[in-house]
């Protein structure tokens, strides 16, 4: 049986006139097990690859090896099939002629499968749109698996079909399952795909070449089975009067939640988190009170876990109106730190973006304050993946110019992996 | 509160600013009752009802001023929340004594014939918000508007008789109510009475707690059975004060910090028209014969008591940025010495007023104090509870900027 811990990171002094608190929500998983493992529980995964005619060559044999490889990380019992993805969306496993659209994994038809996935030919367009219809309708098939996940992998931009095509798509699949998706190569769009994983709670990552393709699936797979907690919802609760801000993800990355809030009762909203293996989220909760005089107390935000309507955490954000400047000015690190990481994120996508459309103004300034946002908050890895696009005159005060020549590659790479956060040492 | 205490001649600005302390609501009540020791003298305890609401200046719904004794707010009806007055539970002098045993504290420790004691249940909570009638989670907040469901230990009062009554306040600035009060009485107006306030001293932790012991304490020992041969009043309060230092002392095991848990002390005896008080600290005892002139009975253990000793004038003295500093207090780290005492005829009609700093520092002369509560009379009437109540509403008027206690005994 999972359990749930919350924690707060706040400070809860306010000035007078104060009306903004800000806290940082630990939440831990333990005990998750594996996924479909719970009583009652029952898992199904869909290995979606992209068998467009870009595909060809090394790429569609190192695509079948890493479908091969994930198969092998599906525990026996869970449902699965693997789509392969065109202009169109084909049924690779269980073949087209089978009875019933996905199977339970079993040895037999784990090699079964393998045989499928070696027999993978590249040729056609990219749709992923249509390649998410299909899954959401072989989803539909197994109603009883509650953990529904599928990873999705692409090597270029969804040109067989239109922007709105893949809205829709996106649109059915959202609530029905999980998508993580990976684009290989340099010719993908990483917003195009970002907003497919945004939606579907789940990330977005490049695979620079095929010999990394086969790690990077095992790891996926790995990780989606040892999520034995189907689908977990943080819960906030502001008083009559309050507003929430913000409800924002911030670590391993940054996510914004605020607009998948669905109202339970007037005061509480539930915002999906999806499924969880043993591991450590943060959250950054903002909540607007009415002010009130020095020396009250209020109950800013009650923050909960919840697993299929049953509370399993609870942790409280306090507000306390206070006249000493010694308490009301100091911001906690957590806070600190996870604000500059957001910006980080945020500054990097816009600087590219900026960049992208020959704004080399906007873009340096921008890239200038991630370089200076890396350094202060100490993301390491942010820093040196921005290097490969800027040089950097002085981090401390964000002074960059562009760099000539770039390779496309380590701009996705800062792309994709802008939301990555350092974790606060608490 | 009281600031820092200080030995006069180690006094730096700093040291005194008060700090709001964020430690939990104390668990006092079962340090402040020892266990009987099986002695018992047909004394009187009485649970008392719970305790009124705070003195709110505002009605916390709608932001119209209320008066204290008013039991919803006027413009908009809501419930203040103020409960019953305890003067209904009071025991009928004539009838036999009746012993109430509390459910929240052990059985008391032993009190003399007829004497009377209120012990309010501090740890109770209460189930429904008293800022917007919403119920109060199990995380002790509101569950529609986040409020805190108040702490007893921030607003309470006790009336053991009806003409010895008092109420302590948490004020508005603060965040605990470190005041503590603790009075006792014999049915029979003017015949006899002992109040006892302590103001814990805010830059220690624990001061609550320790306050609340050192009450209690000194009034176990003023309430309990005359000993033989029978103790001069001088004596006893002595000894009330000794008591109160253990007490407080005691709460200092297991508390860390440099600065032990400390409180003040002011004890008042009332008897055949006659009181004796009896102080360490800067809280304070008043006597206002109706219509005579008014007299600070006590004279504060403080920084500005020293200077006015020295020649400045009350204003000036009190205007010194150690002002309120104290020179004495009761705790672990508490200096030597018995209490002072002084002896005042208390036989003509009028008010006894016992107090911590909360009421004086906004009204510090007597003459001024006096004409206070002569026109809060006025207005409020004689009730010593709804008196008192008024007072700490004025004071929460004035700013509340620390915690206030009112403790009133109606003599001659």
């Amino acid at each position: 049986m999972a359990d749930f811990a919350a924690e707060i990171y706040q400070n809860e002094f306010l000035p007078d006139g104060g009306t903004d608190v800000h806290a940082i929500v630990s939440v831990t998983c333990t005990g998750a097990g594996a996924a479909g493992a719970a009583e009652g529980d029952e898992a199904a995964e869909i290995i979606i690859v992209d068998t467009s005619g870009s595909m060809a060559g090394d790429k569609i044999v190192a695509a079948q090896r890493a479908a091969a490889v994930a198969v092998d990380q599906i525990l026996d019992g869970t449902w699965f099939a693997v789509v392969a993805g065109t202009d169109g969306a084909d049924r690779a496993f269980p073949y087209p002629n089978a009875v019933s659209p996905m199977v339970r994994m079993e040895p037999g038809a784990r090699a079964a499968a393998r045989q499928a996935v070696s027999r993978l030919v590249a040729g056609g367009g990219t749709a992923i749109g249509s390649w998410l219809r299909l899954a959401t309708q072989l989803f539909s098939t197994v109603p009883q698996a509650t953990q529904r996940h599928a990873i999705l992998l692409t090597d270029g931009k969804n040109q067989s079909e239109t922007d709105e095509a893949l809205q829709a798509g996106i649109r059915q699949a959202k609530g029905v399952f999980q998508c993580d998706c990976r684009g290989v190569g340099a010719d993908w769009d990483v917003s195009e795909l970002r907003g497919v994983a945004t939606a579907l709670l789940g990330t977005v990552d490049l695979i620079p070449d095929t010999a990394s393709m086969e790690q990077a699936f095992a790891d996926l797979m790995q990780q989606a089975m040892g999520r034995g907690v189907s689908d977990a919802q943080l819960r906030v609760w502001a008083p009559q009067g309050a507003q929430v801000l913000f409800v924002r993800q911030v670590s391993p990355q940054v996510e914004d939640l605020t607009a998948r809030r669905t109202d339970l009762n007037p005061l509480t909203g539930a915002y999906p988190t999806g499924a969880w293996g043993d591991e450590t989220r943060d959250y950054h909760v903002a909540v607007r009170l009415a002010s009130k005089p020095l020396g009250s107390e209020q109950l800013a935000a009650r923050v909960m876990v919840a697993v299929r309507d049953e509370v399993k955490s609870q942790a409280l954000v306090k507000a306390l109106w206070s006249a000493d400047d010694t308490l009301t000015t100091r911001i906690n690190p957590a806070v600190a730190h996870y604000t500059g990481q957001a910006e980080l994120a945020e500054v990097i996508q816009e600087g590219l973006a900026a960049k992208a459309a020959g704004d080399e103004a906007t873009a340096t300034t921008k890239l200038g304050r991630a370089v200076q946002l890396a350094e202060a908050t100490g993301n390491d890895e942010a820093t040196s993946r921005l290097r490969k696009v800027v040089d950097i005159d002085d981090p401390a005060t964000g002074t960059v110019r562009l760099k000539r020549g770039v390779d496309k590659l380590d701009e996705m790479a800062l792309d994709t992996s802008s939301t990555k956060t350092t974790r606060v040492k608490k | 509160m009281s600031d820092a205490p200080q030995a006069a001649a180690e006094a730096t600005p700093d040291a005194a600013a008060p700090q709001a302390d964020p430690q939990p609501a104390p668990q006092a009540a079962s340090q402040a009752a020892p266990p009987s020791d099986g002695q018992l003298e047909s004394p009187v305890e009485l649970d008392a009802p719970p305790p009124p609401v705070a003195a709110v200046v505002d009605c916390p719904v709608c932001g119209t001023p209320t008066s204290a004794g008013e039991a919803f707010c006027e413009s908009c009806g809501a419930d203040l929340g103020r409960g019953t007055p305890l003067a209904e539970d009071t025991p009928d002098p004539e009838a036999a004594p009746i012993e109430i045993t509390s459910r929240s504290v052990p059985a008391g420790p032993a009190r003399a014939a007829g004497v009377v004691v209120v012990l309010p249940d501090l740890d109770a909570r209460a189930t429904t918000c008293l800022a917007c009638g919403g119920s109060v989670a199990e995380d002790g907040y509101c569950e529609q508007c986040g409020t805190p469901a108040r702490r007893p230990r921030d607003h309470f009062v006790e009336l053991p008789v009806p003409w010895v009554g008092g109420v302590c306040d948490k004020g508005i600035r603060h965040a605990r109510n470190e005041d503590a009060m603790a009075l006792a009485g014999r049915p029979e107006p003017a015949s006899w009475a002992a109040v006892v306030v302590c103001d814990g001293v805010s830059s220690a932790p624990q001061s609550d707690v320790a306050a609340l012991a050192a009450s209690r304490a000194a009034r176990d020992v003023l309430s309990a059975p005359e000993s033989e041969p029978p103790l001069t009043a001088d004596e006893l309060l002595t000894r009330a004060a000794a008591a109160a230092n253990d007490a407080a002392t005691k709460v200092a095991v297991g508390v860390k910090g440099p600065n032990p848990p400390s409180c003040t002390f002011v004890a008042a005896l009332v008897e055949s028209g006659r009181a004796v008080v009896a102080w360490i600290g800067d809280s304070r005892a008043y006597w206002f014969p109706d219509g005579g002139t008014a007299v600070q009975i006590s004279t504060d253990d403080s920084w500005a008591a020293e200077a006015m000793a020295h020649g400045l004038s009350r204003e000036e003295a009190e205007k010194l940025p150690q002002a309120h500093a104290i020179t004495r207090w009761l705790g672990a780290d508490s200096p030597e010495g018995p209490p002072r005492t002084v002896t005042v005829d208390v036989s003509a009609p009028g008010w006894l007023l016992v107090c911590s700093d909360g009421l004086w520092n906004y009204c510090s002369a007597p003459e001024d104090l006096g004409a206070l509560l002569t026109a809060t009379q006025a207005r409020v009437g004689a009730e010593p509870v709804a008196l008192a109540e008024a007072l700490t509403m004025w004071a929460n008027e004035q700013g509340g900027h620390d915690n206030i206690t009112t403790a009133l005994v109606r003599c001659g």
